[in-house]
């Protein structure tokens, strides 16, 4: 009696506790409802370019691309890429492709320097991908990245020209491909020569190393370098850029000073001719709020 | 959404990199002899090399992950032979720079480039 007793009181309060916990997870997912349609819709989430996402998030998305093309690409068997396919899709890619992905020792346009996601250098990621890895995204193009589809633009075996070109990417020197014909002089396409278009009400001249951060984003740097402090595809095109403000010497040829950092982000060029660093029109205001950031990593 | 997809959510770094699409075969040398090499030679005094006790020299780049790196000294596309050729003749790499030729010997150069082909 006494322990039929017992057990009615241990139902009831665990019926209790079950409406309780029931109310709530419902009470729990309606708030993060609410707090998701608020977060939309009071335009909480900011869409600049130049705000990179956080560093799980850019992985996460970054991940679901990799395994999305991967997927895909798994039932496409490539032709064989042969040197004169190359030659054929050298010549599409300088005219589609070199405005956003550059080229060795050839700067990318404008259209291609600020973009979130950064179109990657594809010496790097022919690197690390297949051929068919490569098609794939150049066919069907990827969403809310700017990489467009290009299968109403190219036949099938146009894509395959130009992936046999990316697949000799790695192995080409800046010397190589200016030898190919590619890397014609390029006018800047913008004045240049002064202080920077979007930074008129400030002091001219003062370092800023927290646009110089920005900047880094704004010219696509991180689309080659690793740097600490900003989130981005970490590719190792060129050296990392940890440590480089106790650096001894820029690019192998120049002392590390501020104003040689000023003149190698300026004019890679003119510094060393070989370099696959490419001159980017940077200006003299964006070089020194750079180097003031880049001075910062011990 | 159940315990599979999180299971694969969880998974998926793996998979993402347990099945790197093309694993180069490594360079002729032997990587063990490279790195005592690394040591007697003192590239360690301006180079950072992972793996390599002392080598925190930062006169030069970091010499991190520099098997993923696309280009050498940033003129030179990184493949083992050209590798070699820039540790044993850096002047004629690119003339004008501050790496010094060591008089390192073809197999000597072969082994650090194998040695360092292993830093990833």
């Amino acid at each position: 009696m006494n322990n039929r007793d017992r057990q009615d009181s241990i139902q009831q309060i665990r019926k209790r506790i079950e409406i309780h916990v029931g109310l709530a997870i419902a009470a729990l997912v309606v708030a993060m409802g609410v707090g998701a349609a608020g977060f939309v819709y009071w335009g909480a989430y900011n869409v600049s370019a130049l705000q990179q996402h956080t560093e799980p998030v850019f992985t996460l998305l970054n991940l679901a691309l990799d395994r999305s093309i991967r997927q895909r690409a798994e039932e496409i068997e490539p032709p064989p890429l042969t040197p004169e396919r190359a030659e054929q899709g050298r010549l599409i890619y300088q005219h589609k492709c070199v405005q956003c992905h550059g080229a060795p020792g050839v700067g990318r346009d404008d259209v291609g320097k600020g973009m979130t996601p950064v179109p990657p250098n594809l010496a790097h990621t022919a690197k690390t991908k297949s051929a068919a890895e490569l098609f794939w995204p150049i066919k069907h193009g990827i969403k809310m990245t700017g990489m467009p589809s290009w299968q109403f633009t190219f036949t099938d075996e146009q894509i395959w020209d130009i992936v046999a070109f990316i697949t000799q990417m790695p192995e080409m020197s800046p010397a190589d491909y200016r030898a190919m014909g590619g890397g014609e002089e390029r006018e800047p396409t913008r004045d240049v020569t002064t202080a920077s278009a979007p930074a008129p009400t400030r002091a001219a001249a003062v370092p800023d190393p927290e646009r110089g951060k920005l900047a880094l984003y704004g010219y696509a740097c991180i689309a080659c370098h690793r740097i600490p402090g900003t989130v981005g595809p970490h590719a190792d095109v060129g050296p990392p850029l940890n440590g480089i403000g106790g650096r001894r010497y820029l690019a192998g040829v120049l002392p590390n000073t501020f104003d040689n950092m000023v003149q190698w982000l300026r004019h890679p060029t003119e510094v060393n001719p070989l370099t696959a660093m490419p001159d980017l029109d940077v200006t003299q205001q964006d070089a020194m709020d750079m180097a003031a950031y880049l001075e910062t990593l011990e | 959404m159940t315990a599979r997809s999180v299971c694969f959510l969880l998974l998926a770094p793996l998979l993402a990199t347990g099945c790197g699409s093309d694993e180069a075969a490594p360079p002729p040398g032997d990587p063990e002899k490279g790195r005592a090499i690394i040591r007697a030679y003192g590239c360690g005094s301006c180079h950072v090399i992972p793996g390599i006790p002392g080598a925190d020299g930062r006169t030069g780049p970091s010499l991190e992950r520099i098997a993923k790196r696309v280009y050498l000294a940033g003129v030179l596309p990184n493949t083992p032979d050209d590798m070699a050729r820039w540790i044993r003749e850096p002047e004629t790499v690119d003339p004008r720079t501050a790496m010094p030729n060591m008089g390192v010997s073809e197999s000597d150069a072969r082994d650090i480039t194998a040695y360092l082909y292993t830093r990833k």
